[in-house]
């Protein structure tokens, strides 16, 4: 919605390359009424193709099947036009490739098109570690150790060059990223190329993984004792670290309503983004069973 | 969603509860202004506190009105939000079915006339809607059953009366002229 | 007074409608009909209040801001007036007209029964009655203006003053002048108007009076009161009002108080003809109260839209029920 536009406004006027739309104020996340009156006058606006009220009400944790739908957060990045120009080309997207539901956790088998590779395509297997980005340019990140090295390709989901992508192993694991498999013992991120996938019936509920991960010694990327990590086993640290864990915590983090707000997509809006994904991915399932 | 302007980023508030309180001291504060939001329904102090205070309000009466009370992690937020406990009844049980149905924000936030000489900072009044209290604004009466009013309401429609039945003489004249031409043309 | 004005002679005095004390008296003057009058209103008033040999009490439920509130008054002697006393002073220096079980009732006037009472005035979201009281009272201070501004040898016979209508632009007293030739100068309205607007200056109560048609008739010596009593809820009273010394008839209630007047202005005078009692003035003004001060260029946009003869019915003996409904109501 909108915010104190007036006082932002004097940080000046830029203009945003990327966006098909003069935002007069790179800060602001509204349009001056001349703009709006504008484009709501324009003709182009006349003769609508599809209303938005037709739009179906989708299942409630939709919004974690398809989250690259979702637009980024932060008001300076959003564009509705170029978001709504995305949502078609990943609809396009996926009635030639086949984008299936992963979560963080999930194995996967990825093929690319490789212009250096014997048969021009390269397939890779991994752990899903992560999921990042927003519409066309939404990421998936895999690991695994490949003769005794630890790899991490990350993928772009609807990148053309890949070719397909195949989910071996359909679970959850109970943190929203893997990144301590970096500092675990590689049996916890090996996955054998030729891993058989896992018959995963449709409509059952998603397991979850509750497998907590042993670490190598320190040092490690990040201080793990300070996150606040379910699928970890007892770091086994000296008392300090975690005194000074306590010190440095931010306990209050858990219950900030408004950072919580800022940092996602707020119910009643992703209600209505996921409502229009579920009506276009039905209608992309109809025409595939025929 | 929030119905109300609010700012991107979050003001930092580095002295809500003296100097060098930092992010616990800022959330503590705001605990305390919900608190007493919940409680008074009408609270008065500095621009930037309430405000900050507006938007955590808003969002915990938005979680208990889209979750309510047999959701644990609502009633985990509204505990830790409400630090006087007999509020979370008040919550639940008062201001939920009062704001069930409601299109428009749950708050109302007022600026106060600049105090002078004073701090030098702004003062806010941060209100629950439809809170029992007499209006901030109070409704003015309606005036046009004034005597002057009906006078002069008469008296425009008296004076369009006129103006309509000039307008009308003012078309018969001009008919007229135009008849005395054909007749004349006509007669031999 | 202007030369060419004739003075009436005797066969004036045939019209039935003179409103004359004594009808063997050669000369009258105003002053004299005024001054007999006064003298059976006082003695009636007095008459009245020795007739209540025991006080005996009555509730009154007072409803609306500022106390909603249940008060012991006297029968027959408490006024609304009173009981405002005893709530606040603001409802006794602003209330214009009081309703009682939901009717006009004038402010002084006694209350008889048991009954709700709630006090309007001009700044109501409603103004309709507070409007309509304050025209009518201004129609009933023209009867006073034109009966004292001429010297006493020149008698001025008031005739009727049709409902109140605000929309109209403004109020209206037809009365005998006894002139036919006299157009008054923008001087000797201001003269006229003064002697209204100087009422302001004193705290002078509208007493009405609830008499007998046959005093009203020693009172006034008009056909029409037997049929103006008839109307009444008794079938045989009439409502007289008194302002100071000026005495007259008229249904509804009237003001508080002259204190609630601002201003007041006699407009116009256009000759009318009424065809039961001749040729008459039409006396046209417009009167504004103390709670909503007028800017002066708006008062002289309304006193130039009052200067157009207003378009009421003349005064005519008609049926019953119309005659009643038009003197004075």
């Amino acid at each position: 919605m909108a915010a104190l536009g007036n006082r932002v406004a004097a940080l000046g006027r830029i203009r945003l390359l990327r966006s098909s739309v003069f935002i007069q104020c790179r800060y602001s996340n509204t349009l001056p009424e001349a703009t709006v009156e504008k484009h709501r006058k324009s003709k182009l606006a006349q003769d609508p193709e599809e209303s938005e009220t037709e739009s179906l009400v989708a299942p409630r944790d939709y919004k974690y099947v398809y989250p690259e739908f979702l637009p980024d957060p932060k008001p300076q990045y959003r564009d509705r036009i170029r978001e709504k120009l995305e949502h078609e080309d990943m609809f396009r997207r996926r009635t030639v490739l086949k984008i299936p539901e992963f979560y963080v956790g999930s194995i996967l088998a990825v093929l690319v098109s490789d212009p250096y590779a014997p048969g021009k395509k390269n397939r890779f297997v991994g752990i899903c570690i992560n999921r990042s980005g927003h519409g066309l340019r939404s990421q998936f990140t895999l690991r695994n150790v490949v003769d005794g090295q630890g790899m991490e390709i990350t993928y772009e989901l609807y990148n053309p060059t890949i070719q397909g992508i195949e989910v071996l192993k359909l679970e959850k694991r109970l943190d929203p990223h893997l990144f301590y498999l970096r500092d675990a013992l590689p049996e916890y991120s090996t996955i054998p190329f030729d891993f058989e996938p896992v018959p995963h019936p449709p409509g059952a509920t998603i397991p979850v993984n509750p497998v907590k991960v042993k670490l190598r010694p320190r040092p490690w990327h990040e201080r793990w004792e300070r996150q606040d990590l379910q699928g970890l086993q007892d770091l086994e640290l000296p008392e300090r670290f975690y005194e000074r864990a306590r010190e440095v915590a931010k306990p209050w983090e858990k219950y900030d309503l408004m950072k919580q707000y800022r940092e996602s997509i707020n119910d009643d809006d992703a209600a209505k983004i996921m409502g229009y994904v579920y009506k276009k991915i039905q209608e992309l399932e109809k025409t595939k069973e025929r | 969603m929030l119905r109300f302007r609010y700012r991107f980023r979050q003001r930092n508030l580095p002295s809500a509860e003296g100097t060098g309180s930092g992010p616990a001291g800022r959330i503590s504060k705001m605990r305390k202004l919900v608190t007493a939001l919940i409680r008074h329904e009408r609270i008065e102090g500095k621009h930037p506190y309430l405000d900050e205070a507006r938007g955590y309000a808003e969002r915990l009466i938005d979680e208990a009105v889209r979750n309510g009370d047999q959701h644990k992690p609502t009633m985990e937020i509204a505990n830790y939000w409400l630090l006087e406990k007999d509020l979370l009844h008040k919550l639940f049980k008062v201001l939920v079915p009062r704001y069930e149905n409601a299109s428009t924000s749950y708050t109302k936030m007022w600026n106060l006339p600049t105090v002078y000489p004073g701090g030098g900072y702004h003062m806010a009044l941060l209100e629950l809607r439809n809170n029992p209290w007499p209006d901030v604004i109070p409704q003015q009466r309606e005036v046009k059953n004034n005597l002057i009013n009906v006078l002069i309401k008469a008296a425009k429609e008296d004076h369009e009366k006129n103006q309509q039945l000039t307008e009308h003489k003012q078309s018969e004249f001009t008919d007229q002229s135009t008849d005395t031409g054909t007749t004349t043309s006509q007669s031999p | 007074m202007p030369h060419n004005v004739i003075h009436m002679n005797a066969g004036r005095l045939a019209s039935r409608l003179v409103r004359r004390f004594c009808t063997q008296a050669k000369s009258l003057s105003n002053s004299e009909v005024t001054k007999k009058r006064n003298d059976l209103f006082t003695k009636e008033k007095a008459r009245q209040i020795a007739n209540i040999s025991r006080l005996e009490k009555i509730q009154v439920q007072h409803i609306g801001p500022p106390e909603e509130c249940t008060l012991l008054m006297n029968k027959g002697l408490s006024t609304p007036f009173n009981c405002a006393m005893h709530i606040q002073e603001l409802l006794v220096t602003r209330s214009v007209v009081a309703l009682v079980n939901g009717q006009p009732w004038d402010m002084h006037k006694p209350l008889v029964e048991d009954c709700e009472l709630q006090f309007l005035h001009f700044k109501d979201e409603d103004a309709k009655i507070p409007n309509e009281v304050l025209w009518r009272t201004g129609s009933y201070i023209l009867g006073y203006v034109l009966e004292n501004a001429f010297k006493d040898n020149f008698y001025v016979e008031l005739c009727s003053f049709p409902k109140p209508d605000v929309r109209s632009g403004s109020f209206v007293y037809d009365a005998d002048l006894k002139t036919q030739h006299w157009q008054p100068s923008p001087t000797e309205l201001n003269c006229l108007s003064a002697i209204g607007f100087k009422l302001q200056c004193y705290d002078i109560k509208f007493e009405p009076l609830e008499v007998d048609a046959s005093v009203a008739l020693t009172m006034f010596k008009s056909a029409q009161i037997p049929e103006i009593a008839a109307t009444s809820a008794t079938g045989n009273t009439i409502t007289v009002y008194r302002m100071g010394t000026h005495i007259d008839i008229t249904r509804g209630p009237l003001i508080a108080s002259t204190n609630l007047i601002y201003r007041y202005s006699v407009t116009a005078i256009h000759d009318i003809e009424s065809p039961d009692y001749g040729p008459l003035k039409r006396v046209q003004g417009i009167i504004m109260p103390q709670q909503l001060p007028i800017h002066y260029w708006t008062y002289e946009f309304l006193s130039e839209r009052a200067t157009k003869l207003n378009p009421a019915p003349v005064p005519s003996l008609k049926s019953k029920q119309k005659l009643a409904a038009e003197n004075g109501s």
